[in-house]
Formats: C-alpha cells, structure tokens, sequence
C-alpha cells in the first residue's frame, strides 16, 4: 500500500527508464491525462461527502443562501444535537451492528456447513439438493417480504433484532461461494485425517475450514455490507423506533424534518460513518474480497 | 395451520434466542397483579406530554399501569392493521378522522357510548364536530384528545422590508395576493405565499373559503365550482411566480422554506407552533393570524382521539385510561406541554402563554367557523387520487379545471364502491 | 440479498464435477444430511414456503383486518390492466438501462488504472469505491440536496456554464434519469474492482506480443482487453441487471409522495411495496412479485442464452 500516498504522478515513471527518450516524454504526458481524468472522476465520488459534511454545519438559513457558501460562516453542530434527540441513533447503531453480525455469523456457520457437505462428502439426492437451494439465487428475497412478515409475526418476534437477520441468515450466494473454495481442496488432505481416526466434523472444522479463510473473508465483508445496508425488510418489521436499524431510522427522520437539509445531513453522516470507518481501516479486505467474489463468477 | 406450527417449533428448537424473545413477549400483566396496558401513539414530540399524563392516571389507578408504543407516522397504519390481524395490537392508541370509520365499520373498536354514559366522562366540554368525527352509526368509538387548526403564519421582517402591512383578522384574499406579489423577490428566491399541495393546510382550507366542498352526502365536491375556484386561487399564485411550483416544494417544502425565511407567508398547523418558536429567526419575527377570508371565513379543524381495540383482554382498564384521557387534569398537563391544544374547553391558557412571543390566540378562535377535515369509511382511497392527479397543475402546468374534474369524477367512482361493498 | 454469482453455477458445473468432490469420501454417507440440515431448514421456513404462499396468495384477496377470500385470477387480472404496473415495468427497465452504464464507465476506468507504472492505484480504487460502501440512504439524502432546485449545488455548478437552474427530482421528464445517474455513480466502484482483478488476470505476454506488432493502446484494449474480460463482463451484467430489476432504496428516499414524478420513477419492487404495505392490496401485490420473479428468471435465462454469441472463454 505504499503507493497510495502518491495522487500526481508528474515524476518520471520508474520501468520504462529503459526506452528510448521519446517513448518516455509520451508515456510522461499520457499519465498525466490519466492522472486528470482519475482524479477528476475521484473529485465526483468522493466531493459529495465533503459537501454532506460541510452542510451538516451549516444553519437552516445558511444553506439557502444564494449563492451557497462553501465553508459555513459559524460551525454550527445543533443538526447534530437535533439528530441526537429526534432519533435513539445508539440504540439504532446498536441494533445494525447486531443484524450484521447475526446476519454474517449465521451465513459463515450455515452456508459452509452445507458447502463443505455439497463440496465434499457424497450422499443420495446431493446434486438434486444443491440445485434446489440455488433456485433460492433466482429470487430476489424482496418479493417473499410478504410471507416472511407473516412468519416472523407468528415467532412472536415483531420489533426484535433476531427479526432483523433470521431470513438473511441462509444464503444460496453464500453456499455456492464457498463450495467453490472446498471444491479448490485436494482431496488427499481428507484421506491423511481420516486415516489418522477423524470424524467428518472434525476434518470440515479443523483441517478443511481453515484452509478457505479468503472465501470466508470474502463472504462475511460482502455479508456484512448488505445487512447494514439493508433498508426494505427493516422497514417492514422493525417499526418501533428503538428496534429499528439506522438505515430504517434515517427514513424516519426524513418524515420528521422533511427537507430540513442540514439535520438531514448530520443524520446520514452519522450514520454511514461506522461502515466507512470500517472501511478505512480494513479497505485491502473489502477490495480482495469484492475481486474475489467476482473472480470466482 | 398444521403446518405453520410445526415450522414454528422447528425453527424455535434450532435457535435458542428464539425461544427467549417468544416467552419475552408472552402474558401483558406485570409482577404484582398490576394490568399493563399498551398505549399506541406516533408523535415523538408528545411522549413526554403524555408521560406526565399516565404518571397522573398511575397515581389514581395503582393497579394499571400504561406503557407507550411508539410507531413512526410512516409506518404507523400498516403496522397498526397488520397487528390487528395477528392480535397484537396495542389496547389503547390515537385514532385520526382518516382512519376511523373503516376501524369503525369492521367492528376492531370498543364502542364507547355504554360507558360513557354510565361514568358521565365530560363529552360536551370538547368541540362537538370532533367529538361527531368520531362517531358511526349514531355510536362514539373515540373521545377527542387536542384539535388543529390551521393559521397564517408570516415572516414580519420580509414584511418590513417589501414595506408593507402585517396580515390581521380583515385581510381577503385580494390582501393575501397583493401582499405575496409585492414580497415575492426572485433574485433571493424568496416567495410571497406557498400553494403547496397539502390537502389538509392548503387544499382544503382554499376550496372551503371558496364556498367549495370536498365532500357532501357521499359525493365529491371537486367538480364544484366554487371549489375549483378556490383551488385555481392557489395555482394562480404559482402560475405568476408568487408561490413556488409543487415541483420545488417537493425539494424544499413550505414549512422548511418558511424556516429558513425564503418563504413570506405559509399556512400551517397550530401543532407546529412549537418547531416555529423553536426557530430563532422566527421566534424574534414570526407572526400568525387568521386565514384571509375568501368567498368565506374558514380554516380546518382536525383531533385525534383515543380508541380503545375491540380485540383488547383488558378493557376494563382501557376505558378507565381513555375516561381519565378525555377529564380535564389530563387536558391541563397536555396543555402545560405545549406541543397540542388540548380539546377540552378552557384548558388552553397554558399554552398560549406557553410563546407569548406568538399570538396563538387565533387558532382559538378560528374554531367557531372551522369546517371538521372531510372522511368516508375508505378516506384514503380517494385521498390518495388527489395528489398525482393535481401534481401537473400545481407544477405550473395549467389545466387546474380539467384536473379537479377528473379527480371529482374518480372520486365519486370510489365513493360509489364503498358504498356498494 | 444478493444473486451473485448465477453465471458460475453454470460453468463450474460443467468444469468440477468429475473430479475430486464425488469420488473423494465415503464417509459422509449420513453425515451430509446433517450438514445441509440447518440451512435446509433455513430455506424451507424462509424462502421455499414464502414462495409457496406467495404463490397461494395471488389468487386471494385480504381483508384489512385479517382473513381472505380466494378471487381466482382476479389479482393477475389486475397486475395486467393497471397502467401504473406497466409504467413501472417501463421505469424498471429503464433503471435496468441506465445501470449498466456503470460497466463501460468502470471498463474505461479499470483500463486506465492498469496503465504500466502509474502510481497511486490503490488510492484511485479505494476513492472510487466509497460511494459503494455508503448507507444507500445516506446516499439518497445526499444527492436529493445536490440536485435541490433552489439551493442546491448541481444547479449552482452547472450555472457557471449557462445551463438554466432545474427541479431535477421533481420533474417527471428528468427525475428517472436523476435517480438512475446515482445509482451508477454508487456502483461504478464495485464494478471497477471486479474489472481491476479480471484485467490482472490477463497474461502481461499478450500486451507485450502485441506491442511488438505496433498496436497502440486503444487496439490493445479493443482485440485483448475486452474480449478476455468479458467472462467478468457478462458476470456484472447478469448482477447488475438483477439488481437494478430490484430497485428500491433509492426511489424510497429521493421520492416523496407529493412528488409530481412519483409515477414517472416508481419501480416495480415501488409498487410492490405499495401495494401491500400501503394500500393493503396484499393479493394483488403477490400476483405482481410472482410475475416479477418469472421476468427475473426469464431474463437470467436469456442473457445465458445470448452470452455464447458474445463471451469469449479463453
């Protein structure tokens, strides 16, 4: 990662100091072009959020002043105490971070379980079973929201966090992905254990498993980033604030505040800051595990 | 049925905090024989108002006690319904004039009339047109708690600034045009008025100004001709620049425009009384009056009641908890809490006093000529019709007749299928 | 939920099969039931009974209060009258369109970003994959002030080159394109990570040999680049396509019930949640997530289909 303290790339470029001195000049202006395209399009990805942060702390009647400021005039954190008191935002942090990890740990447990048996061990009716939990991958789980409603309100559990993730927690996605990671395995790590006297739990938990920790990773980031962004379930089970997930609560604090931007503001910057903290710090993973997902496609 | 149960069983056996959450839910009496009952309410600004009240019912009444649930407005009337269905509903919660007659005619309400009677809970000292929207079939289902009307509110210092004369109880709508031509600055974007497409502030209130209506003996009154003339009052406005289009006040609303001073005048709810004065800008130079007077003088009048749910185990309680609701010691801490106007007469003075600043006096007296907010058994659907059909013509599109004609020929469609099914 | 990786249930079936997994244990003869039970029994309670019911559902009709009444096909009848459904099919597709504007753009990017020696990669990659990693309403909230038609800074920004102030979001000839513009801004990142990975693993030898025969950097692309990627090009598709078909949170967001474009932006999953958390029509709102579902799976399988003409196994 030590590249990533360079953006302007107007030094000579180190591995091409073997050309010829005309090539080099060419490739010099090239990547300058590059380097202006690339950071202009940096600029639209990521100014947005310098513009949400700067509104955050400006007042009511500054924002719509015209034209805008860019800096605000006094830094003005009431949005922030206003955000504070309209919605339990640490009950509703709470509550997202129990979902994701309920969501994730139940995918991790669940799907390799039935990986690793699709990947590996042989049993009548295995591949007619494999085919029937991908048929889960053709439909798209927002439209079973019905039906689950119901299913969840006869568990008594309306309003309650298990209700957040228990669908979420089976997933063909997450199945296929990591059978593909067992069927990687040779075969003969299995034999040596098994002649050592090994049942098969113990092979899949001790041997097998760990030997997929970049699938595994790949699933629980992937995972993870669903559930804490996921918006159309908890709106409908979840309705009592205190039980809500913050992205549910944000839509709540829309209906409250309506187009009072800078609350708006400090409510989304809340609120998405814990998953970009994340983010910073654990950025290789999400990356390794986004291309590792896709490669395995 | 079978089959559900044993899915039920199945799941709950594979996963313990299952288990604990569903013998958390079970049985509402807490320790000590003391009933519980649940309290449905949306309002995040009126917890407190109504914690005060339930620690005065809790003194009275040692063996109940009230716990609230509170459910965004978003989501209150699904979730209300779907726990209908599935028996959780809570025992006692806020009912609006939208909603009540089809609770009411799919019998999901506790009729009130027995009780009161017997208890004699002081039903005349609430406004009889809203102690009427709560009645069906000649038989009360809910007990008024506080009324909105709704005002003019205007900005004094843009007022100062175009040079004229603050809104008062003689001005017409001729004033009220004048004055947002006159406020209306383009370079600052600020607007003289707000024709925003709000049924209960601005639609309604024009159309019975007017001499319109919206809704008389099952018909609908938006192909009317006084009505349409009330709505094309508000499109006009837009039409030649004094008021926003719908299309921005979607984007920046009225009342958010009135906030930030980029609107001059606005009507809005005696309720946001309390968000007004809590805006410095407007304590310092916010004023209200009375709506201008049209073909007549009119404003809307709408309260919520409280209900109890006919599926409820614990009515007995629920009705003394609704009975203490509609009293008066109920009325002077909702009134003293400042958020609503509790509908019990002559406990108001607390909350005028409660923003001297303001002279919420108006909305008082606005009451005497307001016009009770129009519902059928299924309000919401035609409700519903309204706002996509006008959007064009409140976004500066013209043809405001054309569109209260088709959405008055709809309505009556709808209005004809409820009376049929 | 996501539908990931569709195309790769395909392929490795084909390609893993024989080899170690079936021939390996026979050890696991009663245990492989145990293993696959728990996520059996997963699916079973929430995916292929709610699929069973929302089938049963179509044909009935609720009551706002409980209980319903089988009306046979009355609900599809409905789903298939009702102008709002097909003007949402319309928009969904639309979304479907726009969304996959984010693929070339994430091409173009990931093939720039692969250029020979250009530092601060890692930055770039993780600057342009924020937008994915954002609360999509968090994202919403954001945009609806950038595009505010009074205040907002699109307006202010595009003012400085003569273009005239516009209520983006509100006007139903521009608000479709406004959302679905945020939504490929919010993807492109995910999609560049993916291509990154798919171009590296492209052999260097290739670039080199066509080096050699004199082709600049834009014939490269073209004979090399593209058609070796385009495995992860019909994967994106494929997720790209499901997804956008599933819009949701960002219409939910940006679009009030005033808005005068509601009916111009309104997705099908909208109006599914409309139906049945709104309006109460929970019967028809079955009959139209069924239909929905079949669309999905018929599209899947076309794109299946039409991806021997186009995708290039090497």
């Amino acid at each position: 990662m030590a590249d990533t303290t360079e953006t302007t790339g107007a030094r000579p470029v180190h591995a091409e100091a073997t050309g010829p001195r005309l090539s080099r000049r060419r490739i010099n202006t090239g990547s300058l072009a590059t380097h202006l395209v690339l950071s202009l399009g940096a600029l639209v990805m990521v100014f947005p959020f310098v513009w949400q942060a700067l509104t955050a702390l400006k007042s009511l009647a500054e924002v719509s002043r015209v034209p805008p400021t860019l800096l605000p005039d006094d830094w003005n954190w009431s949005s922030f105490d206003e955000v504070f008191t309209a919605l339990p935002f640490r009950e509703m942090l709470t509550n997202s971070a129990l979902a994701t990890a309920g969501r994730t740990a139940g995918q991790l447990v669940f799907c390799s379980l039935a990986a690793y048996a699709f990947a590996r061990m042989r049993f009548r009716g295995r591949d007619l079973l494999f085919g029937l939990f991908l048929s889960v991958l053709m439909v798209p789980s927002s439209l079973l929201v019905l039906p689950q409603y119901d299913i969840i309100q006869q568990f008594g559990l309306l309003n309650s966090t298990p209700a957040l993730f228990l669908p979420g927690m089976f997933s063909a996605f997450g199945t296929f992905l990591l059978r593909q990671a067992f069927l990687a395995l040779p075969k003969e790590l299995e034999e040596a254990a098994r002649i050592d006297g090994a049942g098969s739990f113990r092979i899949f938990w001790s041997i097998m498993l760990p030997l997929i920790r970049p699938a595994l990773a790949a699933l629980a980031v992937i995972t993870a980033m669903t559930a804490w962004n996921d918006l159309l379930w908890p709106l409908i089970v979840n309705t009592d604030p205190k039980a809500m997930p913050i992205s549910a609560g944000l839509t709540s604090l829309e209906g409250q505040y309506e187009t009072n931007y800078p609350v708006m503001m400090a409510g989304s910057l809340i609120a998405s800051l814990p998953m970009l903290l994340v983010y910073v710090f654990l950025q290789r993973h999400f990356v390794q595990s986004v291309a590792f997902s896709g490669s395995k496609g | 049925m079978r089959r559900r149960t044993l899915l039920c069983s199945g799941l709950a056996a594979a996963s313990a905090p299952v288990l604990a959450a569903c013998s958390d839910e079970g049985g509402g009496a807490g320790g000590g024989g003391r009933t519980t009952l649940s309290y449905g309410m949306w309002d995040p600004a009126q917890v407190p108002g109504m914690q005060q009240i339930i620690a005065a019912f809790e003194k009275e009444h040692p063996d109940i006690s009230v716990r609230i649930e509170l459910t965004p407005w978003a989501s209150y009337w699904t979730t209300l319904k779907t726990s209908m269905r599935g028996g959780t509903a809570p025992d006692v919660f806020w009912m609006n004039a939208v909603n009540f007659q089809l609770y009411a005619a799919h019998d999901v309400l506790e009729p009130l009339s027995e009780h009161i009677a017997r208890d004699a809970t002081p039903v005349d000292r609430h406004p009889e047109q809203l102690v009427r929207l709560y009645a069906y079939d000649g038989t009360q289902y809910g007990l008024p708690k506080d009324f909105d009307t709704v005002g003019l509110w205007y900005n004094k210092a843009l007022f100062d600034k175009a040079g004229i004369k603050y809104p008062d109880t003689t001005w017409t709508w001729d004033d009220l045009r004048d004055a947002a031509a006159e406020l209306t600055n383009p370079r600052e974007r600020v607007h003289g008025f707000c024709s925003e497409m709000h049924r209960q502030f601005v639609l309604y209130p024009a159309m019975f100004a007017a001499g319109g209506y919206v809704l008389r003996d099952g018909h609908s009154g938006f192909g009317d001709e006084r009505s349409v003339a009330g709505l094309r009052f508000l499109t006009d406005m837009i039409d030649r620049g004094w008021s926003p289009p719908q299309s921005a006040m979607v984007e920046s609303t009225a009342r958010v425009r009135f906030w930030s001073e980029k609107a001059a005048m606005v009507h809005d709810l005696s309720a946001m009384a309390g968000q007004m004065y809590a805006v410095p800008a407007l304590k310092d130079h916010g004023g209200v009056t009375v709506l201008p007077k049209g073909r007549e003088r009119t404003t809307v009048i709408h309260g919520l009641a409280n209900v109890i749910s006919a599926k409820s185990d614990k009515k007995a309680a629920a009705w003394k908890f609704v009975h203490f609701m509609a009293g008066r010691r109920a009325a002077d801490i909702q009134a003293k809490s400042g958020v609503t106007i509790s509908s019990y007469a002559g406990t108001q003075d607390a909350w005028l006093k409660s923003m001297p600043e303001f002279d919420l006096k108006h909305f008082l007296d606005m009451e005497k000529h307001a016009t009770p907010y129009p519902s059928s058994k299924n309000t919401a659907v035609w409700e519903n019709l309204q706002y996509p059909l006008l959007g064009a013509a409140f976004s500066g599109k013209g043809g405001i007749e054309g569109a209260a004609r088709t959405l008055g020929e709809q309505m009556d469609r709808a209005l004809k299928e409820e009376r049929d099914s | 939920m996501s539908v990931f990786p569709a195309t790769a249930a395909a392929k490795s079936a084909g390609r893993r099969a024989p080899t170690s997994a079936a021939r390996s244990s026979r050890h696991g003869r009663r245990a492989g039931y145990w293993f696959i039970a728990p996520l059996g029994l997963g699916f079973a309670v929430f995916y292929f009974w709610p699929m069973i019911q929302t089938f049963y559902f179509s044909f009935t009709e609720f009551g706002p209060f409980g209980g319903h009444t089988w009306t046979g096909t009355d609900n599809y009848a409905r789903v298939l009258r009702d102008v709002t459904v097909w003007q949402a099919l319309g928009n969904t597709l639309i979304y479907c369109g726009i969304g996959l504007l984010a693929l070339p753009l994430a091409i173009v990017i990931a093939a720039l970003l692969n250029r020979r020696g250009l530092r601060g990669v890692s930055l770039y990659r993780a600057l342009y994959f924020v937008p994915f990693v954002t609360l999509p309403v968090a994202v919403g909230l954001v945009w609806n002030w950038l595009y505010n038609g009074d205040f907002g800074l699109l307006n202010e920004i595009l003012g400085w080159f003569g273009v005239d102030r516009h209520y983006w979001v509100s006007d139903p000839s521009t608000a479709v394109f406004a959302i679905g513009a945020v939504m490929v801004w919010s993807t492109t990142g995910y999609y560049l990570i993916i291509f990154m990975a798919g171009i590296k693993a492209i052999p260097q030898d290739y670039y080199e040999a066509a080096e050699l025969d004199g082709a600049g950097p834009l014939r490269r692309f073209f004979t090399i680049t593209l058609p070796l990627l385009s495995p992860t090009l019909f994967f994106a598709s494929v997720i790209c396509m499901i997804q956008s078909l599933q819009t949701f949170d960002l219409i939910y967001i940006m679009m009030g019930e005033k808005n005068p474009a509601v009916g111009d932006t309104q997705s099908v999953v909208g109006l599914f949640y409309k139906w049945a958390f709104m309006e109460n029509a929970q019967g028809a709102a079955a009959a139209l997530a069924f239909l929905l579902m079949l669309l999905i799976a018929g599209l899947t399988y076309l794109q299946f289909r039409l991806q021997r003409k186009w995708v290039h196994y090497g």
